[in-house]
């Protein structure tokens, strides 16, 4: 029931995938369950790294974890 | 002579046996191939013509036999006859339903609109709430012919209110036309006993299950759904092997992680593990009341990791609406009055429905708090971003969601009729938990729904923000966000 907080930044407007699912866009806030994830980015596969996985607990909705994705 | 008669017994305990060991419950489909894009789970529905995300509508139907069956289908009416202005067009607000969640007599009614649809105003009313189904089931009981059948092991009363179901009401209806027909997805919920946890009838338990769905009687669904203990048996499904391929749902990835033992979401993973034991050959299934009478447990669910979260995050869901559609009764309190304890049966009748009924509220409560949270979050990025701006103008500002979402929380209760002229709630607060209500009885139910939804504040302000909207006027100012669930 208790969300954290996630934004995963890239310099293109881009969907994000959580554990393989498009869960929003980069550069928006995404509301999540605590707990560990896997954080990639849809196509075209011109970003670095491939995936990142995260544990995302402790954060709020002014102060998320931040997970930054660079053009490859 | 004598040897026609024994030759004739011989016959009668041979065929006898032969019924006997025949008789056996429907076993659903083993599924071999994994397919994500395949069977009964939201994300395939066919959304419908009149159907938007941005407005997202689900609806949840309790138990209580026929009575909650009336009262639901009172709420439908009433959706349908509630015309909305969307995206440049009038809508029935029966079209923009996006979810049923019900359990037990809520279960017939959502599962003959997810079938049927608006056969659901012509004939559900004859076909079932003004019929005594339970002196149908009973009649069944009495038939001799099946009395053979109950003889087998493994075949027992709820078959046969199964069979009743399928060929009386549900017209030997499966899953694949539930598919088909689109939204709204309906989600019949159960209780596994092996487990005491919820079950429902979609996909996303089936694939754990190593099982189809869409070749599974709806009817046998319902029957699981309204079991209710000591009267009816368990339902039972059969534990596949994983098909190949099988993938399990996103969020269940590393969700069992030891030290999150105390989250919703190790928890909601611990629950879909017990199927993946094999070793858990078959599942037995009673009445979804006994884990969660109101259906709101499948919605929290889905607001946390399912459906609704993902349409949150993505920013496609725009006013989030959930009716609960709650037929709880409440008899007077006479103990209280009373010098001497209560007695061995109503301690009993207690035990059994005061946790229920606890767990109800508990739950909408959850619901209601859990879609507030969402709106003071909302609200302090924009405070946070109207401070910055006279304090720090140069500071970033917070990150923003993908769209605020606008929530909406009603509970449909009988308590409720006391506001409203001429109605007395102690009449829908007495009435009995019985698939057999009088016409009368059923007529008023029906009634009394529309009435109690049109009251609820929530409910006016939806349809004041809504036409707001639609005629490009200001938001009402009796209606902030937030006032969907706690009014002003």
């Amino acid at each position: 029931m208790a969300k954290e907080y996630l934004v995963v930044l890239f310099v293109r407007n881009r969907r994000v995938m959580i554990n393989g699912e498009f869960m929003g866009t980069t550069n928006k806030k995404l509301e999540l369950e605590r707990g560990p994830y896997e954080v990639t980015l849809g196509p075209p596969n011109n970003f670095r790294p491939a995936k990142q996985d995260v544990e995302l607990r402790n954060t709020s909705s002014l102060m998320p974890m931040i997970v930054e994705f660079e053009e490859a | 002579m004598m040897k026609y008669s024994i030759r004739t017994a011989y016959f009668l305990l041979g065929a006898l046996l032969l019924f006997t060991g025949c008789a056996h419950y429907i076993l659903n489909d083993q599924s071999r191939t994994f397919g994500p894009q395949a069977g009964y789970r939201f994300d395939i529905l066919d959304p419908g013509p009149h159907n938007s995300d941005s407005l997202f509508v689900c609806l949840m139907f309790s138990g209580g036999g026929t009575r909650a069956a009336a009262l639901s289908y009172g709420i439908m009416e009433v959706l349908r006859d509630t015309v909305i202005h969307v995206n440049g067009e009038d809508r029935r607000l029966l079209d923009e339903v996006d979810c049923i969640s019900s359990v037990s007599g809520g279960s017939f009614t959502a599962a003959y609109y997810g079938l049927f649809r608006e056969r659901l105003f012509d004939d559900f009313r004859s076909q079932f709430l003004e019929q005594n189904i339970q002196g149908a089931l009973t009649a069944r009981l009495f038939n001799p012919m099946n009395w053979v059948r109950l003889a087998s092991p493994d075949f027992s009363r709820i078959d046969l209110a199964a069979e009743f179901y399928d060929s009386d009401i549900f017209n030997a209806a499966t899953f694949d036309l539930l598919q088909k027909n689109g939204r709204p997805f309906v989600i019949l919920n159960a209780t596994n006993l092996g487990v005491d946890r919820r079950f429902d009838f979609t996909q996303e338990h089936f694939d754990a299950l190593g099982s189809r769905l869409e070749s599974y009687k709806v009817s046998r669904a319902v029957a699981a759904s309204s079991a209710f203990p000591y009267l009816l048996t368990p339902i039972s499904l059969k534990n596949y092997p994983l098909a190949e391929g099988y993938t399990p749902p996103w969020w269940y990835k590393d969700a069992l992680t030891p030290k999150d033992w105390t989250t919703e979401r190790y928890n909601a993973a611990k629950n879909l593990s017990v199927y993946q034991d094999k070793g858990n050959s078959y599942i037995h299934l009673m009445d979804g009341g006994l884990s969660d009478n109101i259906g709101a447990r499948a919605i929290l669910d889905a607001i946390d990791r399912g459906f609704i979260r993902t349409r949150i995050n993505q920013g496609a869901i725009q006013q989030l609406v959930l009716i609960v559609v709650n037929a709880r009764t409440q008899s007077e309190d006479q103990l209280s009055r009373n010098e001497s304890p209560p007695g061995f049966f109503t301690v009993a009748e207690k035990t059994a429905t005061v946790a229920m009924d606890n767990y109800s509220h508990d739950s909408v409560t959850k619901l209601r708090d859990a879609l507030y949270a969402r709106v003071q979050t909302q609200k302090d990025a924009e405070a946070c971003t109207s401070l910055l701006a006279i304090h720090c103008p140069k500071a970033p500002k917070p990150f923003p969601f993908a769209a605020d979402i606008d929530p909406y929380v009603m509970e449909i209760n009988f308590e409720a009729a006391s506001q409203i002229p001429g109605e007395d709630p102690r009449y829908y607060l007495d009435l009995p938990t019985s698939f057999k209500l009088s016409k009368e009885q059923v007529a008023k139910l029906i009634a009394i729904g529309p009435k109690l939804l049109k009251i609820a504040p929530q409910y006016q302000c939806l349809l004041k923000v809504l036409a707001a909207e639609a005629e490009g006027r200001p938001r009402p100012k009796e209606c902030p966000v937030g006032a969907g669930i706690f009014p002003q």
